[in-house]
This record gives C-alpha cells, structure tokens and sequence, in this order.
C-alpha cells in the first residue's frame, strides 16, 4: 500500500517536471512575453523594456530562469501575473474553486445517469433498455462540448429574456451538463460493460444459487469487481474535464480556470500560463492518485499486491 | 442456433448500413469542400454594408421558378428587415459570379446556384442570412469546412506518424526506451490536453496568417495527438516481434529497419486505422476550440469556430439560433459520423 502512493507519488512528480519544463522551454524558445508588446508603444524606450527584463528575471538564460521558476514553486510562490499584476498563485486558487465546483456538479451528473442505467440494465437483461444505453453512450460520445455549451447558451437566451441575469443557477446546472456528456458516455459504458462481464463470473452462479434476489447480487457482489475500471476511467478523466471546462467556461461566461487561462495565453502572460499548466498537471496527477487509492480501498487484491 | 445466426447477420446489416450513413456524410463534408468555391454564391470576405445581421432570405416561387425580393433595412437597431416585393429576381443554377479557382487549376466564375439579374445588379441570396458584416454565412461555412478538414486530415497523418515512430521504437527496443517513451505516453493521454495546447499556443504570436496559423495547427496537432496510435503501435509491435515470420526474417539475416518497415509496419496499419479515423473529430474540435477562443485561425479568414463567435451575439443568437449554431450543427454532424464509421469498423 505504502510502496503504491511512493510508486504513483514518483511518477507524479516526474510527470509534473517533464512537463513544466517542456512548456516552460517551449515558451522561452519561441520569444516574445508580455514585455515585447511594449514594444510597439513610443513612449516606453528600449533602457525601460530592458530595466523591466531584468525586474523580471528575463533576461537571465532558459534554464537559471527555469530552476529559479521551480525553487520559487516549491515554496508555493508562482511569480506575478503580468497582466493582472497580482500573484498567480493566489489568482489561480480564486478560479480553481469555481471549476472544481462545475467539475464536481459534471461528474454528479454523470454518476446519477450512468449507476443507475447500469443498474437497471443488468437486473431486467431488457434489450431495449440496452439499446437505449447503447444509443446514450453514442450520442454522449459524439456531440461535443462547445456544441452543447452553444446551445446551453441558445437555449438560456431563449428562456430568459435578458439574458445573463436571475438565472446564474439554470446557467450553472446547463454548464454543468454540457461539461458532462462525454463523462456519461465514459462512466456508462465502462460500468455497463464491465458489470455484463462481472455477471457472467463463477462467483455470481454462487450467489444466486444462495438463494439471493437478482438485485442483491447485483449490490452486493457484482458492483464492487465492476467498479475498479470505472475508478481508473475516473482518475484519467479529469484531465479532459479540465480542458473542456475551457470551452464551457468560455461560450457559457463564467469566471473560471478555463477563462483564465485563455486571457493569460491572449496576454501572452507567461508567468501565468505556467502558473495554470503546473496547477492543473497537478490537480490531474491528484485525480489519477486518487483513482488508484480508492481502487486499493475498493479491492484487496491490489492492497495486497502492494505494486 | 439459427436464432443466433439471423441476429448476427441481421445486427451486420444494421452496421454496415449504419457505417454508409457515416460515409455519406463524410463525403459530403470532403465535397463541399473541394468545391467550396463552385458551392458558395459569393466569395466568403464580400461584406455587404445594408445587410448586416440579416436572416434568410425568403426564397418565393412565381409558377415554378423561385424567386426572391431585394429587401430594407426597417430598423438598423433592432435589424429588421423588409422585402420590396415590387421587385423580383429569379434563382438559377450555374450562375456567374466572382471568380474563383477551380480544384486549384482553373480560373472559373460559373457557381451552382445564384441570382439572375439583366441590369447586373442583383440582391444576395444568402442561405443562411449574414454575419455583423453582411457577409454571406452558407459561403463562409463552406469555406470554414474546407479550412478545417485539410488541416484536420493533414494533422491525422501527422500525428500517426510521430505516434508510428514512437510506438514502433519503444515497442521494438524495450527495456529503458521503452519505459520512458510509455512513461512520456501515459503522462500525455492524462495531461489536460487543450490546456496544453493553449499553453504551446501562448509561445507564438497571437495574429497569424492563414497559412502560418494551418502550420501552428498542424505542429500542435503532431506534439499533443501522438501518445494513442503510440500506445497502440507499441502493443502491436510487441505481439507481432513474436511471430513465426518476423523470426525467419531475422533469422535469414534481414536488417533491422527492414524488419520493422517491410514485416512490422503493414501488418500494424490496418488495426491503427479505427484509432486513426477517431482522431478526425479530435483534431476538428481542437480547432474550432482554438479558433472559437480567437487563437486558432483569426478574422477575416472563416474557419468553424471563430464563426461560432458569432453566438456572443446573445439577440441574434435570439432570433435566429439555427443560422448562428450552423457550424455547430456541422461539427457536430461531422463528429457523428466518424463515429459511426469507427464503431461499425470495431463490430467487424
């Protein structure tokens, strides 16, 4: 068990450092920061731009400003936004909050759809029920976020006849669902197939010569195998959740991390941006740490294994 | 037993019926655009200053050629607008118009459909009413099509080969390459993705030109759409060195590169193309994303998403959504598709 979280604790930070420094050299290569577009203004001289290099740090090489970037992280200090001219990390825990809370609300949403159909499905065998399964999952699968973010958007207008004001609530919940339709296709067909399969094993022949009632077994000995693919799918989603609540964030106008993080990359605000990948590679690894552990807790079999 | 027969064969037919839907629709998205100049009646960057914001127009019939009415504006604010119906123009087919290239050699100006006028000066047709500018929607995403599929389809290739590379040597080399590169792999398919990309994007100058942005598109595309057909041509690679023939190619003497291009390669592509055809609506809506968030391709030039921007538009948005979201519905009929040609590949 201890040697798992020391195992995934490893991983996570190579991840974190592989990618921090890709972005962060990537942005250094390429040139050009927020301090280049003052520029284009006359009345700044180039002994200014310079000076504010140095205030910066920018004008040391890629790999001091990279290390000095990490020490600072480590201490949690992410530097100075330079567009809203306050410290990134403080800015990225404000809209971090109001993500967490539309992601939390998406996956909800997809829990209650996705147990629940499962469930049914595999106690009645009713071939509608599972072509109507089959039927959500396309169609959860293949109609994209901004889409269903647009027509949210259509559909709030439409009810609303000023439209952004009295219906923040409506407007959350809309959100939440667009940001959560390819979760359902995921979550459902995941815990569809794998309880169909888990139902086909000895143990469950065992149980229901017991003498238990079909739903029974199903609660009591059939969810938790089925489960532990469903907490992997869960962990590794995070990261698309994230990304899509850019685009729902975006078309739909909340103030979240997605929003932030388009203003920083039009700013060019470097600090910023690396600011927000660290935060959300971060928040992923948790995510796929989180899957894994609740697996452990969920089956013995991988306790015991202690991989 | 015979049950089970006529219920496979039955479910094959729905597929293989369901699959052709897929082809159809992806066909026609492939036409229009390689005759998005021959399709459109207008050139997608002609603004009309008295139609801005405009609906539909009105297609009336008198006997049985449809005919349409120039129109007013009757309130500039609130983009009303009125027709003139003293005044009529008859549609046709085959119509000259602006001059346009045709599959990239010939220099045309005939278009499938337009409005006919003796005097020269015509009113527009517009299929799917105008934009802010008064520029034709139904020309515009036709043209958006275009832009977004050659990038779409070149970025697949793109990034199946870097993913072919990757894959083929970690699965081939083992040991501490091929921990790395999957290590490199699974980090890639967890990491939020379009935050990624809008962090390489950051790197580069917000305006671009239509060609430079293609360009960006496709190194983005090829940098964060690789770790899946990685992962997948690793796995193959791994069981396919186990096979009776690549042992007697190895064992007749047979270079290693020739191994891998000649007895690995062509018996990997048929299993990557179900994963490959998938990658199409990824790539498309990491583009519209980009665009829609005015860092993909920038104005005037149409592509899917930045005409999305006209939704931020909340009364026309109002009036007329079907317009407005048309490029959504494109996508969106896209993405169905593919999908539907992936999985009845997958049931085969």
């Amino acid at each position: 068990m201890i040697k798992l979280l020391l195992r995934k604790f490893l991983q996570g930070l190579m991840m974190i450092l592989i990618v921090s420094a890709v972005t962060f050299a990537l942005l250094g290569f390429a040139g050009g920061d927020a301090l280049s577009q003052l520029r284009d203004n006359p009345q700044i001289s180039e002994a200014t731009i310079e000076r504010l290099r140095s205030v910066y740090g920018l004008d040391q090489p890629l790999p001091v400003r990279y290390f000095r970037w990490l020490s600072d992280a480590i201490t949690g200090d992410l530097g100075e936004s330079m567009y809203f001219r306050v410290p990134v990390s403080g800015l990225v825990w404000a809209r971090a909050l109001s993500t967490f809370l539309l992601g939390s609300a998406a996956f909800a949403i997809a829990l209650t759809f996705a147990v629940p159909l499962s469930f049914i499905g595999v106690r009645y065998k009713s071939t509608t029920i599972a072509a109507f399964v089959n039927l959500l999952i396309l169609v959860t699968a293949s109609t994209p976020r901004i889409v269903l973010a647009l027509v949210a958007l259509a559909i709030s207008v439409r009810l609303t006849a000023s439209a952004m004001e009295g219906s923040s609530s409506v407007l959350f919940w809309l959100a939440a669902l667009a940001l959560s339709a390819p979760l359902i296709s995921i979550f459902l067909a995941q815990l569809h197939g794998e309880l169909q399969r888990t139902m086909r094993e000895d143990f469950i022949k065992l149980a229901r010569a017991k003498g238990l009632s079909e739903g029974a077994v199903i609660l009591r000995h059939a969810i938790r195998p089925a489960l532990n693919p469903v907490l992997t799918i869960a962990g590794l989603s995070l990261g698309g959740l994230l990304g899509g609540s850019v685009i729902v964030e975006s078309v739909l106008g909340r103030q979240g991390l997605g929003t932030l993080m388009v203003s920083a990359v039009r700013a060019r605000d470097l600090p910023l941006v690396m600011g927000i990948v660290l935060f959300t590679s971060t928040a992923v690894w948790l995510g796929n740490a989180l899957g894994e552990l609740l697996q452990a807790v969920n089956d013995k079999r991988i306790r015991d294994l202690g991989f | 037993m015979n049950e089970h027969l006529s219920r496979d064969g039955f479910s094959r037919r729905r597929t293989d019926r369901v699959a052709i839907f897929g082809w159809l629709v992806v066909g026609l998205f492939a036409l229009s655009a390689v005759f998005a100049g021959f399709l459109a009646p207008y050139d997608h960057g002609a603004q009309s200053r008295f139609e801005p914001s405009a609906p539909a127009t009105r297609i009336h019939f008198s006997g049985l050629t449809p005919i349409i009415h120039p129109r007013r504006v009757e309130d500039p604010l609130r983009r009303t607008y009125t027709e003139d119906t003293s005044v009529s123009f008859p549609v046709g087919f085959f119509v000259r118009g602006y001059s346009y290239k045709l599959l990239g050699i010939g220099e045309t100006n005939v278009h499938l459909f337009g409005v006919r006028s003796t005097s020269g000066i015509a009113p527009r047709i517009n299929l799917l009413g105008t934009d802010q500018l008064g520029r034709d929607r139904f020309s515009r995403l036709l043209y958006a099509v275009r832009f977004s599929l050659i990038v779409t389809m070149i970025g697949v290739l793109v990034a199946c080969l870097v993913g072919i590379a990757i894959g083929g040597v970690s699965g081939y080399a083992g040991g501490f390459v091929d921990t790395f590169l999957m290590g490199a792999t699974d980090a890639m398919l967890a990491l939020p993705t379009l935050i990624l990309i809008l962090g390489v994007r950051a790197a580069f100058p917000l305006e671009l030109p239509i060609i430079r942005a293609a360009m960006l598109l496709l190194l983005i595309f090829a940098l964060t759409g690789w770790a899946e057909i990685a992962r997948l041509t690793r796995g193959l690679v791994l069981s396919l060195r186990q096979r009776e023939f690549v042992f007697a190619a190895v064992a007749l003497g047979v270079s290693q590169t020739r191994v891998l291009f000649r007895h690995i390669l062509p018996n990997i592509l048929p299993s990557l193309r179900t994963r490959a055809i998938l990658l199409l609506p990824t790539f498309l809506l990491a583009e519209v994303a980009l665009s829609y968030l005015g860092v993909g391709l920038q104005e005037p030039e149409p592509s899917l998403g930045n005409m999305l921007t006209a939704a931020s538009d909340l009364d026309q948005l109002r009036s007329q959504p079907f317009n407005v979201l048309s490029p959504a519905i494109a996508v969106l009929l896209f993405t169905l598709a593919v999908r539907l040609i992936a999985s009845s590949e997958r049931a085969q």
